[in-house]
């Protein structure tokens, strides 16, 4: 990856601050001087601005060959044969509209993203929309890791003591309320510097700085899925204290069904609603906290991409003068698009497994 | 101008179905001091009438044309102010559900206080107690500091009254008033609500599902069906001869009864065999407080019955006789006595034998909307007590079973690929009986099987269990408040009370000369057609 020296703006050709060049009659000028890779490369016009319209417009026409093949695919008669796993799409236009946007979007993005910085550059010259891509895999990482993490106690744990009631009920109540009562913030600060403690001490088993990075971002996922199951584990063990008394549970019960296949049969089937919001409300907490952890330093390690370190650089580039505003935002935003999809994914997704609000598929 | 209210062409549609109109062409009125009731099954527009009268209606819903005049005012036309004052003033509201529809973090008298006008008045309590000891309770001046879950359902009900009459209105809409107390308790509230009519000179819109209640209380009878109105008739000549076809059906179906075998021998065995059973509840406790106070749900019970015929267990709420059925289940723990089911005590046998025992024995629950698992298809609902009390089955076999079974309820075998919220009551209860029936069982355990279904689909499900029992050799334990319904089907019936049985014995014994006290006043306060 080539990088420039330092900030520059998004589609800027120059970098953000004047330096002392040299001529070539030896005299000294101090100036913006021009960024190296991308900026001053411009494929269709030498003005800036024309030649972004004019990028703009033609890889929005490319887009739109996509979309007619999609369009197509999807909508006209015969094209799919009867077999076909495309068929349930057919002639859905919630799909063709964002796959449209979607592929406009990343056209945009490829044929702007080779000539510019689109999102500008940070401190050492980096591309900041690569970085913010890159962080997107932190992101999932940290929602998805930390979430299979939590699940299994949350769900055993909640559905243990719900339905089986008694003394299992009062132990699995102590440990979550005695885990709630604790700080999570000091807990993950203390488990993260006892690790850094440990990566100090022993500096041989790790070979390089990513091995390092790695382990301390499955550290935070675990600690943080260990400090999160209990909000959960609370709720469903609410709900299956309330299914043990519904009468379908009882009839089972009746028809001599163990309890470990009423649970698998009848309670989990209707609990899974409130684990899947559950789950996405958490992911996109989870994406947060991993910003504020970093933001206070005992995050994922400053080397890994991450939107929380990006907000944490913010911090000086706030307050430097003129500002340095495109790292926050575009950390903001893609973390802001992430979080929102992956709400609006989870309301389908439950949606889909009810059979009451299921519309016919057949 | 004799009349109170008027309501002409009134249409009403809900603004997600564009089709048609949920009321059409209702056309009713009401008269001074006249008791008008509202009858119909659920679904067939009654309370949206209801509501519509008050403006109390939906946001989804929207009444496309009609008029209503209350005092020659339309109440359709005049501003929502206006309207409040209407509505504090001359037209009140009783609700269905006393537990629902008082607040329960105010006391009685806040309650009560919210519906004056001079609620800062120093007299206010006083008047606030009169107005208690009119409805009949009698100390009220300890009632007033209350929460409502210290009440029962008859007083909370009698407090909804207490505030519904506080402004003297002209005219009382009382939605279902009765439908969730128990019959001696509904008799108390009928006559209430009569006596303060008489009192208060005002009008009752009564609304219900229960003929029997409404030939106690009502001078006319409005018959609604779909959304519009069938019947509009005197009360007297309704009971009679009622003008049209479904009125009849309706009224045929509220006397239910089947023929019973007379003299038949029954065999010297029984089936059910409940000796000294008693299940009692530890009153709560915490995990460090050891308190040692019960509940007595079932005391010292004892009865029997005989194979291939039906037996009652009548009482109202909180007697026990749901504890019974989920005891014989083993639904909840026994304190102690024993079950024997074909001569077998079921605490005897171990954990698969009991697994294996089970298939003589099944039961079906009150409530058909929970009582079939949302997420599961029909053919797997009734499958599954196939394929756990009966694994030797290879899958043909139990698919053939399955269809038979569907069939033999009168369900067609399309249904068995839906789910069961694609379904009504009545079929719901259906496949409920069929996820039994398909066991094969010897003794059915029927918990309120038709309380919360439609008194014409109560009746069909009734045929369709008394039709099973020609079939096939199988008993029915029934449990029931209803002992009107209970009186026309079972060969025997135990009575009871506060987890007791105060008279066990043959029917036609127990309904003609019952010896007890209890029973007596049971019988007496069961709401008759009068004729």
């Amino acid at each position: 990856m080539n990088t420039e020296k330092s900030y520059s703006s998004p589609f800027s050709s120059y970098l953000y601050s004047k330096e002392t060049m040299k001529l070539e009659n030896n005299k000294e000028k101090r100036d913006y001087p021009k960024l190296l890779y991308k900026g001053n490369h411009n494929k269709y016009y030498k003005d800036n601005t024309k030649n972004i319209l004019f990028t703009s417009l033609l890889s929005i026409l490319k887009s739109f060959i996509f979309i007619f093949f999609i369009y197509i695919l999807f909508f006209r008669k015969y094209i799919l044969r009867k077999n076909s796993f495309l068929l349930p799409f057919k002639n859905n236009k919630t799909l063709l509209l964002s796959l449209s946007t979607m592929i406009i979007i990343l056209l945009l993005l490829y044929d702007l993203g080779t000539q510019y910085y689109v999102l500008g550059t940070d401190k050492v010259g980096e591309d900041v929309l690569y970085k913010s891509i890159k962080s997107i895999r932190t992101g999932i990482l940290i929602g998805t890791l930390t979430t299979i993490v939590m699940l299994p106690f949350a769900i055993f744990l909640g559905i243990f003591a719900g339905y089986i009631g008694g003394y299992v009920d009062d132990i699995i109540q102590y440990v979550y309320t005695t885990l709630n009562s604790i700080p999570s913030v000091l807990l993950i600060a203390s488990a993260i510097l006892m690790l850094q403690v440990y990566m100090s001490n022993n500096p041989l088993e790790f070979e390089n700085i990513y091995e390092r990075a790695d382990l301390r971002l499955f550290f935070l996922c675990m600690i943080l899925g260990l400090t999160s199951w209990t909000g959960l584990c609370r709720l469903l063990r609410g709900e299956s204290m309330k299914l043990r008394e519904v009468e379908y549970v009882q009839a089972s019960y009746t028809f001599g069904l163990k309890k470990i296949s009423i649970i698998v049969r009848h309670i989990i089937p209707n609990i899974m609603h409130i684990v899947i919001i559950t789950v996405v409300l958490d992911f996109s907490a989870l994406v947060l906290a991993e910003a504020v952890l970093s933001y206070v330093n005992i995050g994922v390690d400053p080397t890994t991409y991450s939107w929380g370190n990006m907000i944490n650089a913010a911090r000086l580039e706030m307050s430097r003068e003129p500002i340095v505003w495109w790292s926050l935002f575009s950390a903001f935003l893609f973390m802001f698009i992430l979080v929102l999809f992956a709400n609006l994914f989870s309301d389908v997704v439950r949606e889909a497994f009810d059979p009451r609000a299921s519309k016919n598929y057949e | 101008m004799n009349n109170l209210l008027q309501v002409k062409n009134l249409y009403l549609r809900i603004k997600s179905n564009k089709k048609s109109e949920v009321l059409r062409n209702i056309n009713f009125e009401i008269k001074k001091s006249e008791v008008v009731s509202l009858i119909g099954e659920s679904g067939s527009g009654k309370s949206l009438t209801a509501l519509s009268i008050i403006r109390l209606l939906e946001k989804s819903c929207k009444i496309v044309n009609g008029e209503i005049k209350f005092l020659d005012k339309d109440l359709l036309q005049i501003e929502e102010k206006e309207m409040r004052k209407i509505r504090k003033k001359d037209i009140s509201m009783i609700f269905q559900e006393p537990m629902r529809s008082l607040n329960p973090v105010m006391s009685i008298r806040d309650q009560l206080l919210e519906s004056y006008d001079d609620y800062k008045d120093k007299n206010i309590d006083s008047k606030i107690i009169q107005n208690l000891i009119s409805v009949g309770i009698n100390d009220a001046n300890r009632v007033i500091n209350l929460y409502p879950h210290q009440l029962s359902g008859g007083m909370k009900q009698r407090v909804m009254i207490a505030m519904a009459i506080s402004c003297k209105p002209k005219l009382l809409i009382a939605d279902e008033p009765t439908t969730s107390l128990d019959v001696t308790i509904q008799k108390q509230v009928l006559d209430l609500l009569l006596e303060l009519k008489e009192k208060l000179n005002m009008a009752i819109l009564f609304i219900t599902h229960d003929l029997a209640v409404a030939s106690q209380i009502s001078d006319r009878i409005i018959v609604m069906k779909n959304g519009t109105i069938i019947e509009n008739n005197q009360s007297k000549e309704f009971f009679i001869k009622p003008k049209d076809e479904y009125s009849k059906s309706l009224l045929e179906s509220s006397f239910y009864s089947r023929k019973l075998k007379e003299n038949i021998s029954l065999p010297n065995e029984n089936i059910l065999n409940i000796k000294n059973l008693r299940v009692y509840f530890k009153e709560k406790n915490t995990m460090f407080s050891r308190n040692e106070s019960y509940i007595k749900a079932v005391d010292d019970v004892s009865f029997s019955m005989k194979p291939g015929s039906i037996h009652s267990i009548v009482g109202e709420s909180g007697s026990g006789k749901t504890t019974i059925a989920k005891a014989i289940m083993g639904l909840t723990h026994i304190t102690s006595g024993h079950i024997e089911i074909l001569n077998q005590d079921i605490a005897a046998l171990n954990k698969s034998n009991m697994r294996n025992f089970r298939k003589f024995y099944q039961m079906i629950f009150q409530d058909p909307f929970s009582s079939l698992n949302p997420r599961m298809r029909v053919g797997n609902i009734i499958k599954e007590g196939l394929c756990f009390l009966k694994p030797q089955l290879n899958k043909t076999e139990t698919n053939n079973l399955v269809e038979d079974v569907i069939k033999s309820v009168g369900l067609d075998v399309d249904s068995l690929y839906k789910y069961p919220h694609e379904f009504s009551g009545g079929q719901r209860q259906r496949i409920a009986i069929a996820r039994v029936l398909v066991l094969e069982p010897k003794l059915l355990v029927c918990d309120e099987p038709t309380s919360s279904l439609d008194v014409t689909v109560q009746k069909q499900v009734l045929d369709l269990l008394m039709d099973i029992q020609n079939r096939v050799q199988i008993s029915y334990l029934f449990i029931s408040h209803d002992i009107k319904l209970i009186s026309n089907i079972s060969d025997t019936i135990s009575v009871m009370y506060k987890g007791k049985i105060v008279e066990s014995g043959k029917t036609s014994d127990i309904i003609n000369n019952t010896k007890n006290n209890y029973t007596k006043n049971l019988l007496k306060s069961v709401p008759q057609i009068k004729n």
